[in-house]
């Protein structure tokens, strides 16, 4: 009985969260750009990076490989901060907050197949959103470049 | 799911309250949430039993084992060109994408005389560098394959010195996530040193040995997440001055439909063999991941 009250009490408190959330990253996209967007407009732009992000959730959470590695993560400000990164990994007109990909994942030794299951949760985010194959490999092929900075570490 | 902690599990699944996501494709990929290394990166099963494309192996070990991890993959395979048939079955194991040990038994069967050849085939391979996807460097594997003859006659008629042979191979692959037309493309270069005849059907030398190092080549794009298309090449010995040997190449269309299996569909080009001019036809394999 109160566990349900808990759950329920906590499922408020996310909603909450997530939609202060989605406010703020609003405010936060509120730059002008004159460099080369392409891939953030193949990406869908702020809907579809959002899209991306809500179903690489739900994918982590659904993927016992790894979800232990995010049980104790903010699950709001992940969502805030992996949007904001993949946009502006993407060069959309966002710039990043969040911590570095080194303070995220120091001490948290993560290896090979942890950070590959990573990868393919981001893609069947990615397939479930209806992101272009093309769009998904410019993508994957910029966040590959920041393994040694994620693994290992 | 089941390590997911309720109180947990609620905060991050509630996050999909924001957008409407379809929860029964979550259900779709839950065999797929198991092993270690990306869809297709395992490739699918050379006809000596190695992880590869088929006419060659690839610096890709088998199975879809990462660090810490072991993994194995079982094959059937048939090609059948205008006079001949190839049957092959086997297998391999891999420890921690590290090392590969593999077996196949192949059965070639020449249609005209009813004659069966058999051949065994063991292979270790190594990962000595590299990792295919992420780093510059190619990923880099080093191989000793041995092959010995069931059936030796026929070797042995037509000149071969000897009907077992040892087969040693450094093969270099690297992929690219964002490759041709935006999508991951592979590129793989073996250097063989063998003296087999056809494969070591033929057996291993003979009395007009050719070079002993030899080219293999592939390349393949993959369409989509599940879809592979490719080429490979391989340079052959021309060990027999009764016979003329050629190099063999191929053109292949393999299909992942989960990280369970993968079903290969090809065609082939093996030249001349034994006297029987261009052969040519299909190549069909079926890989199950353990």
């Amino acid at each position: 009985m109160s566990n349900n009250n808990l759950m329920t009490a906590k499922r408020l408190l996310t909603i909450l969260a997530l939609s202060t959330t989605l406010t703020l990253s609003a405010c936060a996209t509120q730059q002008d750009s004159n460099q080369d967007d392409s891939l953030y407009q193949a990406l869908g732009a702020e809907q579809g990076i959002t899209q991306i992000a809500d179903h690489f959730i739900m994918e982590i959470a659904y993927d016992p490989r790894v979800f232990d590695r995010f049980a104790d993560s903010n699950v709001a400000r992940f969502r805030e901060k992996i949007i904001q990164h993949f946009c502006f990994i993407a060069d959309g007109p966002c710039e990043y907050t969040g911590d570095s990909m080194v303070l995220t994942h120091r001490g948290m030794d993560i290896n090979a197949a942890e950070f590959n299951a990573v990868v393919e949760d981001l893609i069947d985010a990615m397939d479930k959103a209806g992101t272009p194959i093309s769009a998904q490999n410019r993508l994957l092929d910029r966040l590959a470049g920041l393994r040694p900075e994620i693994m290992g570490i | 799911m089941k390590r997911c902690l309720p109180g947990l599990c609620i905060a991050w699944v509630s996050a999909l309250s924001l957008s409407a996501i379809p929860a029964t494709t979550l259900a779709d990929d839950a065999q797929n949430k198991r092993f270690g290394k990306i869809k297709g990166t395992g490739g699918v099963s050379a006809i000596s039993g190695a992880g590869g494309g088929g006419l060659t192996p690839w610096a890709t070990l088998g199975s879809y084992a990462e660090d810490g991890q072991l993994g194995g993959t079982v094959f059937v395979t048939q090609a059948r060109v205008d006079d001949y048939q190839l049957d092959v079955y086997g297998g391999a194991f891999t420890w921690h994408n590290k090392v590969e040990v593999s077996y196949a038994r192949q059965d070639f069967l020449i249609e005209a005389a009813g004659v069966h050849i058999r051949q065994d085939k063991v292979g270790l391979r190594y990962r000595l560098a590299g990792d295919i996807i992420y780093q510059r460097l190619p990923q880099i594997t080093i191989g000793v394959e041995h092959g010995e003859l069931r059936d030796t006659a026929v070797a042995l008629a037509v000149g071969a010195e000897d009907t077992r042979g040892t087969d040693y191979t450094l093969s270099m692959a690297k992929a690219w996530l964002n490759g041709i037309a935006h999508r991951t493309t592979l590129l793989n270069v073996n250097l063989r040193y063998s003296n087999a005849n056809q494969f070591g059907i033929l057996g291993y030398g003979g009395d007009d040995a050719d070079t002993k190092v030899n080219l293999e080549l592939a390349g393949a794009i993959f369409i989509n997440r599940s879809i592979a298309v490719g080429i490979e090449w391989r340079q052959k010995p021309d060990n027999l001055s009764a016979l003329t040997e050629h190099h063999a190449k191929d053109l292949f269309l393999a299909y992942f439909p989960s990280k369970r299996l993968s079903l290969t569909a090809a065609w082939v080009d093996l030249g001349d063999i034994a006297g029987a001019p261009d052969q040519r036809g299909v190549y069909f394999s079926l890989q199950a991941n353990l």
